[in-house]
């Protein structure tokens, strides 16, 4: 009886993962011998380090402004969440390209704050401060959200019991909330990642120099055909999916400990 | 001395109590259940802020403005253990005290620790993960807890409800015995008479529908009950 309840779900979620992973069979498709010789291999191999030099600074940045801010909305009033939800959402509704566009415009030569940053001498459009400014933009709402769901998740109780004994604000935070979420926070980071490091919409327009992954699989679509894509393509995997999959692997063992 | 006057308004009822308590001494809060004894506690400690009225504790003003949690003088238990679950038994116990500087390392503090985990039967489940011990155990966890920083107030919310009739004398008795020796002031609710008589023998509260109905010694409460609902709660079975 056992055997034949767990097998039903099984099967239905082992169809579930054959379907989600289907397209990867692409992989096998007959396009001929991929191609990795010098002229493709150098600048992918830039483009990898590009992604995940600058996407990890930008999610340092995101975990760094993103955590304060969500927890200070998961203790904000209904109505002002509301409002908080709409802010966050705002980017990440936004057509990618659209993104781009706004971006340029904004952080542009000709954007009011991107003309005063040029004058500063820092630029915003084909750099790489730019590649981290359009992936903190992208991660960001992504992030937000899924940790004020995370704080949420913590009982107001063991916060306030936390406080009654004596512990400030601050440390309240640090040694129950944050240890309280860890999981939550794992998840909203690894989207985050996943999201900023596959971003080919709003980055193609704002810096294609530096090339980050993505882009420079559009270039080699574009210079060589398919042979040239599909290593970059399982280079990509190799290289985006350690981070966040490590990211759930620790937190889950910290909350089994 | 402990000066509470509220006013808090619920959905189904409007919770008004006054009452003044000298330093070192105990009170009861009795009624049925729902009768707004819980709201009057989590007010004074700060769990919830009254609509109306003022709270003080000697010269230190809780309400209005509301004083932060942290900074409040007050050991405050619950029916919930409320113990954080990714810390050790000890390291919940130490919680309020570890980062007290002046504490930490302090002999005397850690004798008082050692005291309360002998005490209350803790020595097994000192490194045990407070996620993985039993309600009763949590409940002692969670008085020593309490305890650890020897509040000069303590607000007792039906803690021992559920536990066994052994435990909950056992639980008192140390309540008892570090009220007089640590001249902690008190306050219990209950909806058992006979649990609050032994913990608070001097003065009782009785509420009804969010109102003080009488206040007097268990005595007169025996004696002269003011409601029906009373004269019913003090019956015996």
């Amino acid at each position: 009886m056992t055997i034949s309840r767990r097998w039903l779900p099984r099967t239905v979620a082992g169809l579930f993962a054959l379907a989600l992973l289907y397209p990867f069979t692409g992989l096998l498709a007959r396009i001929g011998p991929w191609q990795w010789d010098e002229t493709v291999r150098r600048p992918a191999l830039s483009s990898v380090r590009v992604s995940v030099l600058l996407t990890g600074l930008a999610m340092a940045i995101i975990v760094l402004i993103g955590t304060p801010v969500a927890a200070y909305i998961a203790r904000s009033k209904p109505g002002e969440r509301l409002f908080w939800q709409a802010v966050l959402l705002l980017p990440i509704l936004l057509p990618p390209l659209a993104l781009g566009i706004l971006l340029t415009l904004a952080f542009g030569p000709h954007g009011t704050v991107g003309a005063s940053l040029e004058r500063l001498g820092i630029i915003l459009t084909n750099t790489p401060a730019a590649f981290v400014t359009t992936q903190v933009y992208v991660g960001m709402g992504y992030y937000v959200l899924g940790a004020v769901a995370a704080f949420d998740a913590v009982p107001t109780m063991l916060q306030k019991q936390a406080a009654l004994l004596g512990v400030p604000p601050w440390r309240v935070f640090l040694r129950v909330t944050l240890p309280l979420s860890r999981l939550g926070l794992a998840v909203a980071l690894s989207i985050a990642w996943v999201r900023a490091i596959g971003e080919f919409g709003a980055v193609v327009v704002t810096a294609y120099y530096p090339s980050g992954m993505p882009v420079q699989l559009w270039v080699n679509l574009e210079s060589f055909g398919l042979p040239a894509v599909m290593p970059l393509l399982v280079v990509f995997l190799a290289a985006s999916l350690p981070l966040p999959w490590l990211v759930h692997v620790l937190a889950q063992r910290r909350r089994h400990a | 001395m402990l000066k509470v006057k509220i006013i808090k308004k619920r959905r189904e009822m409007t919770v008004r109590v006054a009452l003044q308590l000298e330093a070192g001494s105990s009170l009861a809060l009795f009624g049925a259940s729902g009768t707004g004894k819980s709201t009057v506690l989590a007010c004074i400690a700060g769990i919830e802020d009254p609509d109306e009225g003022a709270v003080q504790w000697g010269g230190l003003q809780l309400f209005p403005p509301a004083l932060p949690l942290h900074r409040r003088p007050i050991g405050y238990l619950t029916q919930e253990p409320g113990l954080f679950p990714h810390l050790t038994v000890s390291e919940n116990i130490r919680f309020g005290v570890a980062g007290n500087h002046a504490a930490h390392g302090d002999d005397e503090q850690e004798r008082w620790l050692a005291t309360l985990r002998d005490r209350l039967q803790l020595v097994p489940l000192w490194h045990a993960p407070a996620a993985r011990i039993s309600g009763g155990q949590a409940r002692r966890v969670s008085l020593a807890r309490m305890m650890a920083r020897k509040p000069p107030l303590v607000l007792l919310d039906e803690p021992f409800a559920g536990l066994d009739r052994q435990l909950v004398r056992e639980l008192i008795d140390d309540l008892l015995l570090w009220q007089k020796s640590l001249g902690f002031t008190m306050i219990a609710v209950d909806h058992q008479a006979e649990v609050l008589q032994r913990l608070c023998p001097q003065e009782a509260m009785v509420l009804e529908a969010g109102e003080v109905v009488q206040h007097g010694s268990w005595d007169e409460l025996y004696r002269a009950p003011a409601t029906p609902l009373l004269r019913s709660l003090l019956a015996p079975l």
